[in-house]
């Protein structure tokens, strides 16, 4: 008996070890996530403030 | 003779107008420098610091007299000299070229400085702008560190790199073919960690092209040469080497792109620096031609991967042309020579970072990065506004027709914290930074401690109300009755070393002068 208890306890450990980083990759993932999607509404932003017409009007005079 | 490779950098800004459909880029490239010039003290009343245009010979070629060009000398007005220059008092120069506000960093001894100057000078122009806004609310200007504009219009991001005279003459002036065999493969391949990268083709050659390394490939059409806006030459030939020519020469490169990456700028910088002193001390008898380097430069920036032909009917790629060079510098880095460029090491360990990252890097025939197990994404310019890229156009129909996929590219290079894309990635922890921003802001008040930018960033710092001319090699002061004149025609000569305490002891111009005429300098 001593001996399964010594099996099945870091069985449970390694189980909730695994949980547990499944949870942080979530989390991580998550917020990865989140921060892309701040990312996409910044560059709509970025675009927005440009304007439709940016590109006709970014007109540069040949430098050197 | 081996010397160290002192490196300075000119960056044309792309400047673009709203608000005064009467305004020219001229005008308010000039508006904004002396909002910058006002801000920091120089432009009060009695002063000067005209910018000297007496050392500049555009129309003398390296080559000799048979290549010169007949000079329309301009005369440049007092009045017009002040509108278009700042002498700043990090030893940099803030000017307006054309129509562009150009920053031309201080002379600096290592890389990573140069690097740190150059983004300062992203700083520096960002406070110029916020001065403007203040100053003309009506008038609308944002800027792009960038190299072209999508309409076939590019405009620099020039490099300089001190050389010994005699070995500029051998190496670079009176035989090409040296430069043919080492410099010109170094710089075609470079781009591969340098480029900027851009969406689509400026140029008929790369008409079918999606996406680019490099912004200046389209641009390039000759090895050498002394224009600069059109016929672009890689190597520009112009005669001006800013010091005493007998000893010293200046390289002047032309083909790079403007970079945002610290890792990118480091490594182009570095790694230019060691191959220019490897050649300076003979060490590469190696001939690494390639066959035809014009199309080779433009074939690389379209298909990075993809083997290009050398003289000898080699074929490699960019990268294995790269290895050659990395490799030789692995065994250069014990010699004497080497020992005079500043974090050798480091360079070495970021090239090959570099270099291994592309080895790895995995993208489709569509440009999708599949696999970037370098984590070049966060190191090098043209896959990170690639991912950028990606991320956009996959959002919607995945095609790279989409009009705004230029738009983005450009608002990448935006010199402005609130809205340039390239600074809120840095701020979301994607890309790699390798210097702490304590350190680029340093060069924004000041100049390199080890080269003769110490010297004249001092003067204009303490002395400003008496310096009535200067430039690269000289600052000249007004005492009145007589105007004295402090050459700087030794790159190296002027540190904060050499000069600290005399500054310290000087309480005017007069007094520095004096000090000098007794020997001290």
């Amino acid at each position: 008996m001593p001996d399964a208890r010594q099996i099945k306890k870091p069985k449970k450990k390694a189980a909730v070890k695994k949980e547990h980083k499944q949870d942080q990759a979530e989390t991580l993932s998550k917020e990865k996530q989140k921060k892309l999607k701040e990312l996409d509404a910044y560059i709509e932003g970025v675009l927005e403030e440009a304007g439709e017409d940016f590109l006709d009007q970014f007109k540069q005079i040949e430098g050197e | 003779m081996s010397i160290p490779k002192v490196v300075g950098i000119e960056q044309e800004y792309a400047i673009q107008l709203k608000g005064d459909p009467t305004l020219t880029a001229y005008e308010a490239s000039c508006m904004l420098i002396n909002a910058y010039a006002r801000r920091i003290g120089l432009r009060e009343p009695g002063m000067r610091l005209f910018w000297d245009y007496a050392h500049e010979t555009p129309y003398e070629d390296i080559r000799g007299r048979l290549f010169r060009k007949s000079p329309t000398q301009q005369v440049v007005s007092d009045e017009d000299n002040l509108l278009i220059n700042a002498g700043l008092p990090n030893g940099a120069r803030l000017y307006t070229d054309h129509a562009h506000p150009e920053y031309s960093t201080a002379e600096c001894r290592s890389a990573r400085q140069a690097m740190a100057c150059d983004k300062a000078g992203e700083i520096v122009l960002r406070k110029a702008l916020l001065e403007m806004r203040v100053l003309c609310p009506e008038v609308g200007v944002t800027l792009y560190k960038n190299n072209s504009d999508h309409k076939g219009h590019s405009y620099g991001c020039h490099e300089n790199y001190l050389m010994d005279a005699h070995a500029h003459e051998n190496c670079i002036a009176k035989e090409a073919h040296a430069t043919a065999r080492v410099l010109i493969p170094f710089l075609v391949t470079r781009q591969v960690f340098a480029g900027a990268g851009k969406v689509g083709s400026e140029a008929p050659h790369s008409r079918h092209a999606l996406y680019q390394v490099s912004q200046r490939a389209d641009f390039m059409e000759n090895l050498y040469g002394l224009e600069t806006m059109y016929a672009r030459p890689m190597i520009n030939t112009r005669a001006e080497h800013h010091a005493d020519a007998e000893r010293f020469r200046r390289l002047h490169l032309i083909l790079g792109d403007a970079n945002m990456c610290e890792v990118a700028g480091f490594v182009k910088l570095g790694a230019t620096q060691i191959v220019l002193q490897m050649m300076e001390a003979g060490f590469i008898p190696d001939d690494w031609s390639l066959k035809d380097p014009i199309n080779a430069l433009r074939h690389i920036s379209v298909e990075f991967q993809a083997p290009v032909e050398m003289q000898n009917g080699r074929r490699l790629s960019a990268v294995q042309i790269q290895r050659l060079f990395l490799e030789k510098a692995e065994a250069f880095k014990d010699t004497a020579a080497a020992a005079l460029i500043p974090d050798y090491e480091e360079i070495l360990t970021r090239w090959a970072e570099v270099l291994n990252g592309l080895e790895q890097l995995k993208l489709s025939p569509d440009f999708d990065i599949q696999d970037d197990p370098g984590h070049l994404l966060g190191k090098l310019d043209w896959i990170l506004k690639l991912w950028l890229l990606n991320r956009y156009r996959h959002a919607r129909d995945g095609s790279w027709d989409h009009p705004l996929l230029p738009v983005l590219d450009l608002q990448y290079h935006r010199v402005d914290n609130q809205q340039g894309l390239f600074y809120k990635l840095q701020h979301d922890g994607l890309v790699t930074r390798l210097c702490a921003e304590t350190e680029i802001e340093h060069f924004v008040n000041h100049a390199p401690d080890d080269t003769r930018a110490y010297f004249r960033s001092r003067c204009i710092q303490k002395y400003a109300r008496q310096i009535f001319m200067l430039n690269w090699e000289i600052v000249g002061f007004d005492h009145g009755d007589i105007h004295r004149m402090v050459p700087l025609l030794n790159p190296l000569k002027g540190t904060r070393e050499q000069f600290e305490a005399l500054f310290a002891g000087a309480d005017d111009s007069k007094a520095l002068v004096s000090q000098l005429d007794g020997g001290t300098g």
